[in-house]
């Protein structure tokens, strides 16, 4: 393992910023560090670069312990958010001041710069200052930066957030091919969601001081341990009712405002608990006739979100239920009384004390 | 919605002039008007002139030309405070001394309402924009988020004949964002209140909006339906600005043969059109700009094939990079594309989603073509 992190623990003062946190980052892999601002993503990524100690826990770098090392005896490589380039250097110059701490010759250092910066594009900016770069070229030098020393670690703090929308997607793209050529351990801090899921090979979602789920991005968006983590992930977010299941023959049945629908076998286990019915919005189709799987709604309001229509309704009992479906022309579906149906091998129950996924048996 | 005119915006420029350097001409000859009931965006990358705009509007800035008129009045030279006009700004910030409920009171306090009717009024409002619970808190303990939502209830619970807001969601959570959107919408209906919006963000554009102006450079691309301007782009910017993610653009060489065109992708596929009306309006040129949207891309079938660069599923879509003319093609499938990064996959450029663009000043010439 590239990079393994032990039970590690830090604290502000009082403040627990996290405790316990134990992740491995494997040679060529890229583990998504997500969670909402204040969740101590950038104090973890400093430990691990030795910029900052935590209180208990061990790092282990190629399975050397590394806690006790200083930053430049670990192998990381680091590029941040504010891209922190030393603005009396030229682009060049940022990018070579990774390798210039360590043994080479001049030619060596010249040739290995110059084949990442023409990987990144930015070679023609190399004689620049950093004041001179655009925001998007400032982040690919910084990129650079911590790529061109090979890093066995590399550390990406949330480096795609001050660049515009158009670049960000197109990085999006383009840096797990980037980062496959390098075969580092990446740690890559981000809040966006679509980010996470694009670039990790696996997501650790960080919450009150706490990885809470640590897996693929299909299986934290099709298999989500805890509601938060179910609400977290999605576009609209996914929709949350109020049920308690119970069972009618060998069926589990939930019911919505007095209407009963069977969600099969797969539940067993929710029946008789206070549950959370979570429904993905792209999971639900609204139908102007009530079907098997199907409860009625008002259909308050039609707003597009990129290339999609989403649907406000509401339920007899007034909770909101977003619909989703790929772009359609506007007012082809009318408002309205209407029906909102539902696969229910798409749903997904929760403890609503606990806010944990109730268990699920697919026969 | 009727055609009535409330807002009338005619030939108006912002010149800002500075000491010791060149003036910026932040507007440009803006012309645009706005109808009784609707939601206007401004929508356009810092520096395009939106909120100097909007800033002209509330009276915040003189003009340096034209003139606005509101419902039949001249209120460019007017103070801000006689336009009758409804603001959410940045800077226009809540009063400290007072708490959120007074703030928002206070916008009423000219109606003379009695007590009850008062309290009702901003309750609900106030439930409406999530703020129902920090009523009784000062503004200095609340956060920024919270006083941006207390100074859009505060906009909003008034009665004005216009209603401008600032990037009135700019700081608030994602999830709470998307909420909030759909309630403030319904409220500006329902009443038929006329609001215009700054956002440097389409999709809040998008679902606020009837008719967005898209701004670059301190002047009007554009300023149509979400609708018209992702189907019918008056230009190159609006076409490559407008969605996500963004068109794919290639350059063609144009060749004719008989009555087909050919479009020529360098290193790329030939687009071939038999279609009177396309040969027309692509004339004489040489070179055009082709555009296609990444949701009009078809992937797994179709006659062409190019090498896939990434394969990224988030949830609900796959979103492809091909390798196409040197250069990546963008596709997004509502329906997961299971396709190893480095093989080649089938996709296809369907004609009638095709947009044809003067290589020169940009200008759009042909919006799909029928099938050939």
């Amino acid at each position: 393992m590239s990079l393994s992190l032990r039970h590690i623990s830090k604290s502000f003062g009082r403040a627990t910023i996290f405790s316990d946190i134990s992740l491995d980052v494997a040679e060529g892999e890229t583990v998504v560090l997500f969670g909402p601002s204040g969740t101590g993503k950038t104090v973890l990524m400093r430990i691990i670069a030795g910029v900052e100690d935590a209180d208990n826990g061990i790092i282990m770098i190629d399975n050397r312990d590394v806690t006790n090392s200083s930053p430049d005896n670990r192998g990381v490589g680091m590029a941040f958010q504010n891209f922190a380039l030393f603005p009396h250097m030229s682009a060049y110059e940022n990018v070579a001041s990774a390798l210039t701490a360590r043994e080479g010759s001049a030619t060596i250092i010249q040739e290995r710069v110059n084949s990442i910066v023409k990987l990144l594009k930015i070679d023609h900016v190399m004689g620049h200052s950093p004041r001179e770069l655009s925001n998007g070229q400032k982040q690919r030098t910084a990129l650079a930066r911590a790529l061109v020393g090979a890093p066995r670690v590399l550390l990406l703090d949330d480096p795609l957030r001050n660049v515009d929308a158009k670049l960000r997607y197109e990085m999006r793209l383009e840096l797990p091919n980037l980062l496959r050529r390098f075969g580092s351990a990446v740690l890559y801090v981000t809040q966006d969601y679509k980010e996470a899921m694009a670039l990790g090979h696996r997501i650790a979602v960080l919450q009150g001081s706490r990885i809470i789920q640590a897996a693929s991005p299909i299986d934290i968006y099709e298999r989500p341990e805890s509601l938060i983590v179910a609400k977290l992930f999605g576009d609209p977010t996914i929709n949350v009712l109020p049920v308690m299941p119970r069972l009618h023959g060998d069926e589990v049945i939930i019911e919505i405002d007095g209407v009963s629908i069977s969600i099969g076998q797969y539940y067993r286990d929710a029946v008789g608990i206070e549950a959370s019915l979570a429904l993905r919005p792209e999971h639900l189709v609204v139908c102007s006739t009530p079907g098997a799987n199907s409860f009625p709604v008002e259909i308050v309001a039609e707003t597009p979100l990129n290339e999609k229509t989403v649907l406000l309704t509401r339920t007899r009992s007034g909770t909101e239920v977003l619909v989703s479906m790929p772009a359609i022309n506007e007012g082809t579906i009318p408002l309205g009384l209407g029906f909102v149906s539902f696969d229910p091998k798409s749903v997904l129950l929760f403890d609503r004390s606990t806010e944990r996924r109730l268990r699920y048996f697919d026969r | 919605m009727d055609d009535e005119i409330v807002l009338s915006i005619d030939k108006v420029d912002k010149i800002y002039e500075r000491r010791n350097l060149a003036p910026v001409h932040a507007v440009k000859n803006l012309s645009m008007q706005v109808k009784k009931g609707e939601i206007v965006a401004l929508l356009g990358s810092s520096g395009c002139g939106k909120t100097s705009t909007l800033r002209m509007i509330a009276g915040f800035e003189s003009l340096s030309n034209g003139s606005l008129i509101l419902n039949g009045r001249r209120i460019d030279t007017l103070p801000p405070s006689a336009r009758n006009v409804a603001m959410a700004f940045e800077g226009y910030s809540l009063y400290p001394p007072l708490t959120v409920r007074d703030n928002i009171s206070f916008a009423l306090k000219s109606l003379r309402l009695p007590v009850n009717k008062m309290a009702e009024k901003v309750s609900k409002v106030a439930e409406m924009i999530e703020i129902g619970s920090i009523l009784d808190r000062y503004p200095s303990s609340i956060s920024g988020g919270q006083q941006q939502r207390a100074s859009l209830a505060r906009a909003l619970v008034r009665s004005a004949d216009l209603y401008l807001l600032d990037e009135p969601m700019g700081q608030l959570e994602p999830q709470l964002r998307a909420v909030l959107r759909g309630r403030i919408k319904r409220l500006l209906n329902e009443n038929r209140m006329t609001a215009i919006f700054v956002t440097h963000d389409q999709t809040e554009a998008n679902a606020l909006a009837d008719r967005i102006a898209v701004m670059e450079d301190g002047m009007l691309q554009q300023f149509a339906s979400q609708h018209e301007l992702k189907e019918h782009p008056a230009n190159l910017f609006v076409a490559t600005f407008i969605g996500e993610p963004p068109m794919n653009v290639f350059d063609a060489m144009v060749q004719r043969h008989g009555t087909q065109i050919v479009f020529h992708i360098k290193n790329g596929p030939n687009i071939t059109v038999a279609s009177t009306e396309a040969t027309k309006l692509v004339g004489a040129r040489e070179f055009v700009t082709i555009g296609i949207r990444p949701h009009n891309v078809i992937v797994s079938s179709g006659s062409l094939k190019a090498k896939i660069i990434s394969n990224q599923w988030l949830g609900d879509q796959s979103h492809l990079a091909l390798s196409v003319a040197g250069k990546l093609l963008v596709a997004v499938s509502h329906h997961r594309v299971v396709a190893q990064v480095g093989n080649e996959i089938a996709y296809d450029l369907p004609n009638n989603c095709l947009h044809v663009f003067d290589n020169t000043n940009g200008a759009a010439l042909i919006h799909g073509v029928e099938k050939s």
